[in-house]
């Protein structure tokens, strides 16, 4: 009796010293949303979204060019990683043990591991310095680079996580290796693929550092990639660091819609996976 | 299968989205509807000329000149960025040494210096005292470490009647290289030969003493949050932030405020004895009025120019930002150019050259 007392009680300390821990680590991210709503609602407004960056001295003026160059520029981080990273992830799934596989995945985690801000400068290399410019396809290049490591890691684990069943069952009908990777496994994982797709596109949306000296920043109304293109992290760097109380408003609108932007892309993840588990039960 | 038609209608959009960013689209942003497509230069560099750039670059493609995009990543990466090829023309508050010389004349022959505008660093402190004075020595002497409280007999020698707390002076500089750093380094290297000869004058110092803060908000925003701060920064940053600033004794005795018109009043007295290459250093000007941590600002640019097209919008940039581009200048807290700056400017850029040939 008295056994199972203490059990209880130690068990309610241990639960709430979860929910204490739970608190700790969900206050922060409260907190900023809070913050970062409240110093940048007052610059929220239509003309954000729409309207060009406007000189000092002259209020108002919006982002609009630097909405629509994180847009694309991780757009372009995709169309380089994604196709890159899910074949590697297919392989690392389909070849787990051999030799090459441990290597690429080694260097995969390497790559994880490397600073943005390296990546920027060895983009700025490859990219910039070559053709003498910067460009919208540097940046998305230098993202593209922090998401491939991502991807490929998720892709495996998704891919593993298909019942092995459905690829007995393929490879049982009479289906070669790759017609039952691409038509049976790697479409039963896509949600949770794309699920990968998305946390990584939202780990490179927030980043600043790489885009510095790669895609830079452009005062312009610019869709052209081979041009610098402005970013919304890069242009609240700079409207942060200036002395000015309306720039700075500024910022703070820029840094509440890219929080917004990459908790929409990590909610269309969460989406995502619970639909695969709801598949996979059912 | 819903999932499969929502992820292969979600790549598509991406794919479709990419395309889209592919192409070269103009979409109207306002803006003059070009007939032609307009000439885009690149710029990068000083931080402290953005604000003035943003108006100025502005005002002249309203007028039908070039789209110039100007990002401020500092005077040394401008500078850098010049020589890599990257950026059409460099911004900096400093003149480039032997060794920026050196190389930026290797990959693209020799540089022009414009200056385009002039400035002043404050000396921010916070004190409940208003209207500190300071002087070069006693300055130096703070930036040494060989004063560290605020009621030191050297100070209060410089502010009789004043109340001086006993606080402990808490020394801010940048951390990072900087042309603000040079400026004010400049002139506490002309005003103690004790400076010059520990620390020296440059855009980054071995500093005897203090905490280093990033770009001039980070030095301004340490000082108003330490009692006791003292920390150099553009002026505009004081003004805006509401933070004290001291007057300094200039090299007439006089004890001036930072200002505009101080700037200006300095840098007119450089105008007279201008060197050749116009990379005037003016701290601790003569005269009355002039505020001593005054300096210049120059675009930095290849005297010869490979490109025809961008070349010649160049030429014409650097030519309005030196005359009507001025007009901006005060409002913004900038000390317009002095007419005699101004002419020696046309005249180094009219040297300049379209691959070897003059501008038609």
């Amino acid at each position: 009796m008295r056994y199972a007392t203490r059990r209880k009680i130690v068990s309610r300390v241990a639960e709430a010293l979860c929910a204490v821990a739970v608190l700790l680590a969900l206050l922060p991210l409260v907190l900023i949303l809070f913050y970062v709503l409240k110093e940048g609602a007052g610059a929220l407004n239509l003309a954000f979204f729409t309207q060009m960056p406007k000189p000092v001295g002259e209020t108002g003026g919006g982002m609009a060019n630097a909405i629509v160059g994180t847009l694309i520029l991780i757009g372009l981080a995709g169309v380089f990683a994604v196709p890159i990273g899910c074949l590697c992830g297919i392989h690392l799934a389909e070849y787990p043990e051999t030799r090459f596989s441990s290597v690429v995945r080694f260097a995969a985690d390497v790559l994880n591991g490397v600073p943005s801000i390296v990546v920027g400068i060895f983009a700025y290399g490859l990219v910039v310095l070559p053709f003498k410019r910067f460009s919208a396809i540097a940046g998305g290049v230098a993202l593209g680079l922090l998401m491939i490591p991502i991807v490929v890691r998720m892709t495996e684990e998704l891919l593993r996580l298909v019942p092995s069943g459905l690829r007995e069952g393929a490879l049982a009908l009479g289906a070669t290796r790759g017609r039952a990777v691409f038509t049976v496994i790697v479409p039963a994982a896509l949600p949770g693929i794309l699920t990968g797709i998305l946390v990584a596109l939202a780990r490179v949306a927030g980043e600043t550092a790489p885009l510095l000296f790669t895609s830079f920043n452009n005062r312009f109304w610019s869709l052209d990639v081979t041009q610098p293109m402005a970013s919304l992290t890069v242009q609240v760097f700079t409207y942060a660091i200036s002395p000015y109380d309306d720039w700075h408003r500024q910022a703070w609108a820029g840094a509440f819609l890219l929080v917004m932007i990459i908790l929409a892309l990590s909610i269309m993840a969460r989406l995502a996976v619970r639909r695969l588990e709801r598949m996979n039960r059912g | 299968m819903k999932i499969r038609k929502i992820s292969i209608a979600a790549v598509a959009a991406a794919t479709a989205l990419s395309i889209a960013a592919c192409q070269k689209a103009e979409t109207p942003s306002g803006t003059t509807a070009a007939t032609s497509a307009p000439v885009r230069l690149q710029g990068a560099g000083s931080t402290f000329d953005t604000p003035l750039f943003s108006k100025v670059f502005d005002a002249y493609q309203k007028i039908g000149g070039a789209e110039v995009n100007y990002q401020s990543i500092g005077s040394g990466g401008g500078v850098q960025q010049l020589t890599a090829g990257v950026v059409d023309f460099g911004a900096s508050d400093f003149p480039l040494n032997d060794e920026q010389t050196r190389t930026a004349e290797a990959a693209g022959g020799p540089v022009v210096h414009v200056p385009v505008t002039m400035g002043a660093v404050s000396v921010g402190y916070n004190l409940p005292v208003d209207g500190l004075k300071l002087d070069g020595e006693t300055l130096s002497d703070i930036y040494l470490g060989k004063i560290t409280k605020w009621n030191a007999p050297k100070i209060a020698a410089l502010n009789p009647g004043v109340k001086l707390p006993d606080t402990a002076v808490a020394v801010v500089h940048r951390a990072e290289g900087s042309g603000t750093t040079f400026i004010f380094t400049s002139y506490l290297a002309a005003v103690s030969p004790e400076w010059k000869s520990k620390v020296g004058a440059a855009g980054s110092v071995q500093w005897p003493t203090g905490v280093g803060a990033k770009g001039s908000e980070g030095v301004s925003g340490q000082v108003m949050n330490t009692p006791g701060g003292i920390g150099y920064f553009e002026m505009s940053y004081a003004d805006q932030n509401h933070i004290k600033s001291a007057l300094l004794k200039n090299a007439s005795g006089k004890f001036v405020a930072p200002s505009v018109k101080g700037a200006a009043d300095a840098g007119a007295g450089a105008a007279a004895n201008m060197p050749a290459d116009l990379k005037a250093i003016f701290v601790n000007a003569p005269g009355d009025t002039s505020y001593p941590i005054s300096g210049f600002s120059w675009i930095v640019v290849f005297k010869d120019q490979k490109d025809a097209t961008k070349g010649k919008a160049l030429i014409d940039l650097l030519k309005y930002v030196v005359t009507d581009g001025q007009q901006f200048a005060e409002p913004l807290e900038y000390a317009p150019l002095p007419k005699p700056v101004q002419d020696l400017d046309l005249k180094a850029i009219s040297t300049m050259t379209i691959a070897g040939q003059p501008p038609k």
